[in-house]
């Protein structure tokens, strides 16, 4: 009973901050932050949760497969990414060239490609954010 | 698709592995798809180098230019394949291709369980991919994160063996090169600081204009960079992390890493020195008189060391470090000759101490003799591991027919031109340090009897699997084919260091 005001708050926190993270990946080409950032925010709410309501739980939330695909297809998303390019017969990560609607400035919808390849890196880095967590917390 | 294929070739060779190494740890358990995978990659690089480098040699040296994104020149990062990038791309992709079949049979034995296996792959293919990208590559923010990924990759590959020697080495390694790596960073800073380019053409083109404004700032950047990849690339005396790491690794990493990793990053230095700062630029600083000082004391100094080791993998490391040595040194020489004789002896270095090193893997792993003096007789029981590692060590010492030779005859007639004695006498003096430390083992292991086979602890030791022997055979041929056919790859060594030389 001791954590129970600790658990009851992290109950209702935890969802927006996890949410806030993935607003800061996506928003990376309009606002201060980015895909980096938002990946330790959303990593950071998960370890938040393994800490407060137990290890185990947080394993069994996110098992060891799930960290290792989003790691692994979280980079590979990038690679593809730049693979439109190539795809449309222009350089390895082109982004106008590539013939993607770059949207109105300063709008979520800008920048073409760069919220999409932003996605990538902010799963891959809040999954081995975690992963390095339990990494640590297991040995 | 194949017209969209070739323009695209240098960026390919560089993402290719990293590609396949993204997605190797979502099915690690399947150790086939795993070496399938990455023996494909491998052919598929080394194609797509040789196709390259076969378009760079039509086209006379002019190279093909690749903008990443579209953006051009002083803005967009560029990758460049030219004569010295396609050189390099072939010695990698050439090297780590058997390297990689001789790792599919041994090393379920030196690193143990499937999932260990397949993240030493996930790390050897990150290597491979930085190491190509160091080759093409052509701006001074793109060496540093390339150089940080083989770093990270090779301490990762120093540490595979579940042993505690190789944690210590691994963190010793680790260390170091963190140490390298941040003078490399202020380096690039300072460059970057007085320049306001990152492409290496524009910061050289902007460095000759300015250098004397600001005399002490590209001191500054010359000494952190020279003494950022000296530690990285273990020039002799900041070399001492090197032996434990590299005779502390899996077989299959301890070539990869003597072999190319080191490589890379002479590769890098080369290019600041000729590709930014320029030859002129060397000589008004006298970096070139402190590259051959440092060569020459290598070359000694690591010979001497190698000579006092008695286990094999060791001395062969040590043996590294002297080699290093030579390269170094050949930097400094500042001719068309001696330049093409380091460049050709690069490539010849990566393939020799690849195939002594699997040799002594493969004789570590058969027999469990990691001395020199327990190798009594071997040449006998494994007759092909030992051909192998005599062909690589006739190399190593550079009699003719083997490929060591050419470089070393290189180097020597650039010496020679310098006018120089100590060049001369320490290149030659070096070949003979070499036959003494590496002669021993073939006379212990051809002409001495082998121990009673009654005695409990030799067991009778045989040559390796198929996949290990076809390694040996396709690098020991390479050993020899470079040194009785030098001529394509030669070519490619001189009009690379015309090039660098011409360029100031």
């Amino acid at each position: 009973m001791k954590d129970f005001i600790l658990k009851r708050m992290a109950a209702i926190i935890l969802p927006f901050i996890c949410v806030y993270g993935f607003y800061v990946i996506l928003h990376g080409h309009v606002s201060p932050g980015g895909s980096f950032a938002g990946g330790i925010i959303v990593g950071l709410s998960l370890i938040a949760y393994s800490t407060i309501y137990g290890i185990a739980k947080g394993r069994a939330k996110l098992p060891e497969k799930v960290l290792v695909w989003t790691e692994s297809y979280g980079t590979l998303w990038y690679g593809l990414m730049g693979m439109v390019g190539i795809v449309k017969g222009v350089p390895f990560l082109a982004n106008k060239l590539a013939g993607v609607n770059l949207g109105n400035p300063g709008t979520l919808s800008s920048g073409g490609l760069i919220s999409l390849i932003g996605f990538g890196v902010g799963i891959r880095v809040a999954s081995t954010m975690v992963t390095l967590f339990f990494t640590m917390m297991e040995e | 698709m194949t017209a969209t294929i070739i323009p695209d070739l240098p960026v390919f060779v560089v993402i290719a592995p990293l590609f396949v190494a993204f997605v190797l740890p979502t099915f690690a358990r399947r150790m086939r798809l795993v070496e399938a995978l990455v023996i494909l990659v491998g052919i598929l690089g080394f194609l797509g180098a040789l196709y390259l480098a076969s378009l760079v040699f039509a086209q006379k040296g002019s190279p093909l230019i690749y903008s990443l994104g579209g953006w051009q020149a002083p803005w967009g990062i560029e990758l460049k394949a030219g004569n010295l990038g396609a050189l390099f791309l072939l010695v990698v992709t050439g090297v780590s291709l058997p390297v990689s079949l001789f790792a599919k049979g041994n090393l379920a034995q030196e690193v143990g369980g499937k999932e260990r296996s397949a993240r030493f792959y996930v790390l050897y293919l990150l290597l491979g991919g930085a190491l190509a990208g160091m080759a093409v590559t052509n701006d001074l923010f793109n060496v540093f994160v390339l150089v940080e990924v083989v770093t990270l990759s090779c301490c990762g590959l120093v540490s595979a063996r579940n042993h505690p020697r190789a944690a210590e080495a691994a963190f010793k390694y680790l260390i170091m090169a963190t140490l390298g790596s941040t003078l490399v960073m202020g380096g690039i800073g300072f460059i970057y600081m007085i320049t306001g380019h990152l492409n290496m053409e524009f910061a050289a083109r902007e460095l000759a204009s300015i250098w004397q404004h600001s005399p002490h700032v590209v001191w500054m950047a010359l000494s952190f960079i020279l003494v950022g990849f000296g530690v990285k690339a273990a020039v002799f005396p900041l070399h001492v992390w090197l032996p434990d790491a590299h005779s502390t690794a899996p077989s299959p990493a301890s070539a990869i890493l003597s072999g190319l990793a080191v490589k890379g990053y002479l590769i890098c230095l080369l290019k600041f020195l000729y590709n930014v700062f320029g030859s002129a630029l060397m000589q008004e600083f006298a970096v070139d008189r402190i590259l051959v000082l440092a060569g020459a004391v290598a070359i000694i100094a690591g010979s001497i060391l190698a000579l006092s080791q008695d286990e094999l993998k060791r001395r062969l490391a040590y043996s590294t470090v002297a080699q290093v040595g030579y390269i170094v040194l050949g930097l400094g020489l500042l001719n068309r000759q001696g330049l093409a004789g380091t460049l050709f002896y690069l490539a010849s270095h990566a393939v020799i101490k690849s195939t002594l090193f699997l040799a002594a893997g493969a004789i570590i792993a058969a027999t469990g003799k990691k001395k020199v003096s327990e190798l009594s007789g071997i040449g006998r029981k494994m007759p092909l591991t030992m051909a192998a590692f005599t062909i690589g060590s006739l190399g190593l010492i550079g009699l003719p027919l083997f490929s060591g030779f050419v470089g070393k005859w290189y180097l020597l007639l650039g010496s020679i031109e310098t006018g120089k004695p100590l060049p001369t006498v320490v290149v030659i003096a070096g070949s003979i340090l070499c036959a003494t430390y590496l002669l021993p083992v073939i006379r212990r292991a051809y002409f001495e009897p082998a121990p009673d086979t009654t005695n409990a602890d030799w067991q009778d030791p045989q040559d390796p699997g198929f996949s290990q022997k076809l390694a040996l055979i396709l690098l020991a041929a390479i050993v020899v084919l470079l040194g009785v056919v030098p001529g394509p790859l030669l070519e490619l060594a001189k009009r690379a260091a015309a090039e660098l030389l011409l360029l100031q």
